[in-house]
């Protein structure tokens, strides 16, 4: 981030010390008041074990996760079947792991589509605002107008009930959040001197925008991806547990839990992997998005200790 | 003063303006989506005939923008057409299941301000020490699991293991509106503290953070110099402040819960908004999906003005 070599020639005649300190990147101070916070460092290593697992998914899982299999059926946790068996004898254990592949891929796609529909949304609303930011921005109140789940069950419900559609529905109903985001800190970029200056010497408008004001809004961006991803996953899960995401007999944590939820009685074990798997995913990210928002912010280094994060709040939006 | 008139006649002159791109959203999701909603919903039968007549009848066969204004018309009248399945009219059908969705709500907010209250004031009071910290932990674990999670293990612990609860039954006695309190309210036991667990961590961390707010402000010292004793200061001086936000709060996630009610009215089976939504969508009952849609999210915009409005209201430094 810091070109080193630059701030030498401009600043020439400042003593070594001071060099020497400027030469760390913000990446690099970043990096190590991440690493100082213990929740944060252990949401990211639950998340890269969930992450490797869901990865090699093919290669260390015991049975092949729609294979069915009777006479195996309802078992309790053994070391032939560590989380058990569900009623067609398919392997709990398995499915969890097939199963994290669609979660965590949901996930991904819904932040990727909401990043890049809400973000140019935001910048233009606040770059440009007047008229334009009227118009955005009302838009998008319509669609914070409705709860989340509903409007997803809703679009979900006109589409068909299906995994394409629940992304695109997530997707959809994510793109607000960001856009009123970056166009808050937009907004409060806007004003800045940097900009003044950018904008007196003939800049081009876009190359503010992004090499300017992007740039310098990017770590709110970061934070929100993160408290998105938990969303994403939990309503991706809500959805498949009603039976509105991936078809049977494809695997997923939501979808699974449904069929748990039938044989309760009789192996409630297989409420156990679902449920700590779902939680242990949605824990970490969020540790991660709040470890993030004190790295990513000047002005809590070296004080995080003392700061009592309530990031965890925002993820209920 | 005038200023927050104003400013509230400004919010409510928004309303209409909220209102019009909502139903414009709403419009747009049935009828610019790709697939005729007429062939989807008559499935495999498709002669000419019924298909013809199923269009004029639902005024497919006209324009876009006067198809719009027929049904905002019609809406605007209190009509808002009849379930294709259930042959009933849309406004009766969320005129039944609306209070029954609504009682869902209230009866998990009741359950979190049970909680979060007493929780909130000794986070508070002991702040940093360790009833603070497990406090915390509990408020975090009830944040990040997902309430029909939460829904089932309750299920597993007070239905099956300690049997206090009957298994099923619980959304058909729900819907009874007579009785003692017991019988109105039990049933909603444990759909109430599923649904209400999330409602209870948000709140319980913004009381502690504004009862500490309060807290530090120079008339508690003032009271306690007087020697107002410690359990005055707290009820009548601290909480009384403190509580502003939470009310706040409070009417955002009423609005909030009735959107996210699906997943517990379907583990219950409680015949409310969700579950009928859920049906109507694995039906493709159009009507009903448009008409509970539009019902849901003006309920969700009204409880975010009354937020506001309270706001206002209630802390009198707050000028716009």
């Amino acid at each position: 981030m810091v070109d080193s070599k630059s701030r030498m020639t401009s600043f020439g005649k400042l003593t070594t010390e001071t060099i020497k300190f400027r030469e760390r990147s913000t990446l690099v101070i970043a990096g190590r008041e991440f690493t100082r916070n213990r929740a944060a460092t252990a949401g990211l290593v639950a998340m890269t074990i969930l992450v490797v697992l869901s990865l090699l998914a093919p290669v260390i899982s015991p049975y092949v996760p729609i294979t069915i299999n009777l006479r195996e059926k309802l078992k309790p946790p053994s070391w032939e079947h560590y989380l058990g068996t569900d009623y067609f004898g398919r392997d709990v254990f398995s499915r969890l792991l097939y199963g994290g592949r669609i979660s965590l891929t949901v996930g991904l796609l819904v932040v990727t589509f909401a990043v890049l529909i809400g973000v140019p949304i935001g910048l233009t609303a606040g770059f440009f605002g007047g008229r334009v930011d009227n118009i955005l921005m009302r838009l998008m109140d319509a669609f914070l107008s409705f709860p989340p789940l509903l409007l997803a069950v809703a679009i979900v419900g006109i589409l068909g009930p299906d995994i394409q559609n629940v992304m695109l529905a997530l997707g959809i109903v994510r793109v607000p959040v960001f856009a009123r985001i970056v166009r808050g800190s937009t907004l409060s970029v806007r004003e800045e001197v940097y900009i003044k200056a950018a904008k007196s010497i003939g800049v081009h408008p876009l190359r503010i925008a992004i090499s300017h004001i992007l740039r310098n809004i990017v770590s709110s961006i970061v934070v929100q991806i993160t408290v998105n991803f938990a969303a994403a996953i939990i309503a991706e899960a809500s959805l498949s547990f009603l039976g509105l995401g991936s078809q049977p007999p494809d695997p997923s944590w939501g979808r699974d839990l449904n069929e748990a939820r039938r044989y309760i009685q009789d192996a409630p074990w297989l409420l156990f992997g679902p449920v700590v798997t779902i939680m242990i995913a949605v824990l970490s990210v969020n540790y991660i998005g709040d470890g993030l928002r004190d790295a990513l912010d000047p002005r809590s280094w070296r004080t995080w200790q003392n700061k009592k994060s309530t990031g965890l709040q925002e993820q209920i939006s | 003063m005038s200023n927050r008139l104003s400013y509230l006649i400004h919010r409510l002159a928004q309303i209409p303006f909220v209102l019009f791109v909502v139903t414009i959203t709403i419009f747009g999701l049935i009828h610019v989506t790709p697939g005729d909603p007429i062939q989807i919903m008559l499935g495999m039968e498709t002669s000419p005939d019924a298909v013809a007549k199923l269009r004029q009848q639902y005024h497919l066969d006209k324009s876009l923008p006067k198809q719009y204004f027929i049904w905002i018309t019609n809406t605007l009248q209190g009509d808002l057409g009849e379930s294709i399945r259930l042959n009933q009219p849309v406004t009766r059908m969320i005129a039944d299941r609306f209070p029954i969705s609504l009682k869902l709500a209230a009866s998990a907010l009741a359950f979190a301000l049970l909680i979060c209250i007493p929780t909130g004031i000794i986070s508070a009071i002991r702040r940093n020490s360790s009833t603070d910290y497990f406090l915390s932990g509990i408020a975090i674990f009830g944040l990040s699991i997902p309430n029909f999670a939460l829904a089932l293990l309750l299920i597993f612990v007070f239905s099956i293991k300690l049997e206090w609860f009957p298994i099923t039954g619980i959304g058909s006695m729900a819907t009874k509106m007579e009785g003692s309190l017991w019988q109105t309210f039990g049933p909603y036991i444990l759909p109430a503290i599923a649904l209400g667990a999330q409602q209870t961590a948000i709140l319980q961390r913004l009381l502690r953070s504004s009862m500490i707010d309060v807290l530090s402000q120079d008339y508690i010292r003032t009271a306690r110099s007087k020697g107002v004793p410690g359990w005055a200061i707290l009820a009548i001086h601290a909480l009384k402040n403190a509580l502003i936000p939470v009310v706040t709060m409070v009417a955002i996630q009423f609005g909030y819960l009735i959107g996210i009610t699906i997943t517990i009215e379907y583990i219950f089976a409680i015949p409310g908004m969700g579950l009928t939504l859920l049906n109507a969508v694995v039906n493709r009952d159009f009507p009903v999906i448009q008409g509970f849609t539009l019902a849901i999210a003006i309920f969700f915009i009204f409880a975010n003005i009354i937020a506001d409005i309270l706001y206002t209201l209630l802390d009198p430094r707050i000028r716009y």
